[in-house]
């Protein structure tokens, strides 16, 4: 029969408080549940070897005499400046692996929310819609800035440590602000991005897929484009170039595309516009069917 | 009154689903009644401020709908009628989670949130993930969350669909145990008769939209009436019309069972004097037990 504890219901002695930040707790769970998936946590470690790289690089650099062999003819490879982390950080390899993480990390970010109902139980809390939705990108967030961001800061300082001196700070003052800026950009972006695509779906999964088809789709149909019209301007087709373009702004280097950089800006900015239309009109606290 | 509304419409497209409801609840348990479609899930969305009425105005603990919703929500817990959780997550972290969304410090939330499950008796499982959990025990779980920050009044939307009678059964007591206590006030919404009957003392019963009977139970199942089922041979209709001039209400089911609603004054006998007036031959007569049943199909038809 009924299972009723003994001593019946107990009241909470303890009060509630208004949080500055209420959406914190949806960020820190979603963080923590990603990292209870095994394959996530796989790819998140693999997505720190780029830095790896480039910090045996940076050790190389301050240490030709002792690599001469090692070397020799790759000296200009070793030229530590705002294009060897551009290198690393926009090119389509990193961008591809930063796109596996998030996917195990935050396909179902807002698809697991609409299949098992749990908007309502949300939005039963004293929470607003943007709570909900800066709460949800910041878990993108998160895990953009912690590969694109954070070990490309610690770089430059492992950089200043070998070198001994703060001549490479002195000649390119504007780099960890640039490295900072594009991995803002990157969270900023993404983070609209996979919202608008796990908005989309009440399954993770195609959310997964629909997130590799958009990204290699764009490329592909970008490349089609192109061989057909003889024009950069096609390449404002692939999220891939887009966001190459927008990384050349920040590191200050020559962008891939023979096009005014802005014009990725806008495009991306318009995904990112799409993104909030969308998550507006699917984030709430019942489904009203008319 | 800790519930309060006033002529609230609201309306999904063309789909009219409430229709210038007015109520006012009370202490204790009350209960939501009304067939499918009634309008008594969205009563309480839109006292929730999921949905905002058309028209109309209410208060929840003195907390106005359409302004202070954050108040309102931070006061009520809400068990929804679906079933949702969050993938990947066992029962405490979950209903820590939704502690610390309702504004608890996130170290009370957790040991609230073991207070709770082991109350709502899933303490064996509290550890499990939730995509394994069964019907009955998603049911205690959606309680659990809405129960962890002590809320001043409890929203159930049909809390006992989907269970078996033992699961149905168990939860009914939980509920019960929680009515009991007389600092929460349970708003029960449910089409299932029983459900009210058993734990509610005042009920709102909704018919397309609109209260069609509000009151105490006591009162309420006091049926001012006598209610008699009685089979005819001859003219039925002439039969019924008698009847209804003498003040009583009527009504016939599809096999032809008569329902005859006698005001107390009224004299048995009447039934009998009525059909002799009629030429009307009385072949069945009972007098039934009134019940909550009765007065939800007086009140919204349902036979």
């Amino acid at each position: 029969m009924a299972v009723v504890r003994e001593k019946g219901y107990a009241h909470w002695d303890g009060r509630l408080v208004e949080r500055r930040r209420p959406w914190w707790p949806i960020t820190r769970t979603g963080i923590r549940l990603a990292f209870r998936k095994k394959a996530f946590r796989f790819f998140f470690a693999g997505g720190f070897l780029p830095a790896f790289f480039a910090l045996g690089g940076l050790y190389v650099s301050e240490r030709l005499e002792d690599f001469k062999a090692l070397v020799q003819s790759n000296r200009a490879l070793l030229r530590i400046d705002p294009a060897y982390f551009r290198t690393f950080l926009v090119n389509p390899p990193f961008l591809f692996l930063l796109l596996i993480v998030l996917v195990f990390a935050a396909s179902g970010l807002v698809a697991d929310d609409l299949k098992h109902n749990s908007l309502q139980l949300y939005f039963s809390r004293p929470l607003s819609k943007k709570d909900y939705i800066v709460g949800k990108m910041s878990v993108v967030a998160f895990f953009v800035l912690a590969l694109a961001g954070l070990p490309w800061l610690l770089l430059v300082a492992f950089k200043l440590v070998f070198a001994g001196n703060l001549r490479f700070l002195a000649a390119y003052p504007l780099l960890p602000l640039g490295i900072l800026g594009y991995a803002v950009f990157l969270a900023v972006f993404f983070a609209l991005l996979f919202m608008l695509l796990s908005a989309s779906s009440r399954n993770s999964r195609y959310v997964s897929i629909l997130v590799f088809t958009t990204y290699l789709f764009s490329d592909i149909l970008s490349g089609i484009l192109t061989g057909i019209f003889r024009t950069p301007y096609m390449g404002l087709f692939s999220l891939r170039a887009n966001i190459q373009q927008a990384g050349s702004v920040f590191f200050g280097t020559k962008p891939p595309l023979a096009v005014p950089p802005v014009w990725s800006f806008a495009v991306l900015a318009a995904i990112g516009a799409l993104s909030l239309v969308v998550l507006d009109r699917k984030i709430r606290g019942v489904e009203v069917i008319k | 009154m800790s519930i309060e509304v006033k002529d609230i419409h609201f309306r999904y497209g063309r789909v009219v689903a409430l229709d210038g409801v007015t109520a006012s609840l009370g202490a204790g348990a009350v209960g939501l009644l009304g067939p499918n479609g009634a309008g008594k899930s969205t009563l309480l969305r839109i006292l929730l401020g999921f949905l905002v009425p058309e028209r109309g105005e209410g208060k929840v603990l003195d907390f106005d709908i359409r302004r202070d919703r954050a108040m309102i929500r931070r006061s009520v817990g809400y068990m929804p009628e679906s079933d949702c959780f969050v993938p990947g997550m066992d029962a405490v972290t979950f209903t820590a989670y939704f502690g610390e969304l309702s504004g608890m410090p996130r170290r009370e939330a957790m040991k609230r949130a073991h207070e709770v499950l082991f109350y709502v008796g899933l303490e064996e499982a509290r550890y499990r993930l939730l995509d394994t959990y069964s019907a009955g025990m998603k049911q205690r779980l959606k309680l659990a969350q809405a129960l962890v920050h002590d809320p001043k009044v409890l929203f159930l939307d049909e809390p006992t669909s989907n269970l078996d009678p033992t699961g149905r059964a168990e939860v009914l007591e939980l509920i019960r145990d929680i009515a009991a206590n007389r600092s929460i006030q349970v708003l029960l919404s449910s089409h299932i008769l029983d459900d009210i009957e058993s734990l509610c003392e005042t009920v709102v019963i909704l018919k397309q939209g609109k209260v069609a009977a509000e009151g105490r139970m006591a009162d309420l199942r006091a049926i001012q009436y006598s209610l008699y089922e009685v089979r005819v041979k001859g003219d039925a209709g002439l039969f019924r019309k008698e009847l209804e001039a003498g003040g009583s209400r009527v009504d016939e089911t599809e096999d032809g069972l008569i329902k005859v609603y006698m005001p107390e004054a009224g004299d048995r006998m009447d039934v009998f004097r009525a059909a002799a007036r009629t030429g009307a031959q009385v072949r069945y007569f009972v007098k039934s037990r009134t019940s909550l049943e009765d007065l939800f199909a007086g009140v919204v038809g349902v036979e």
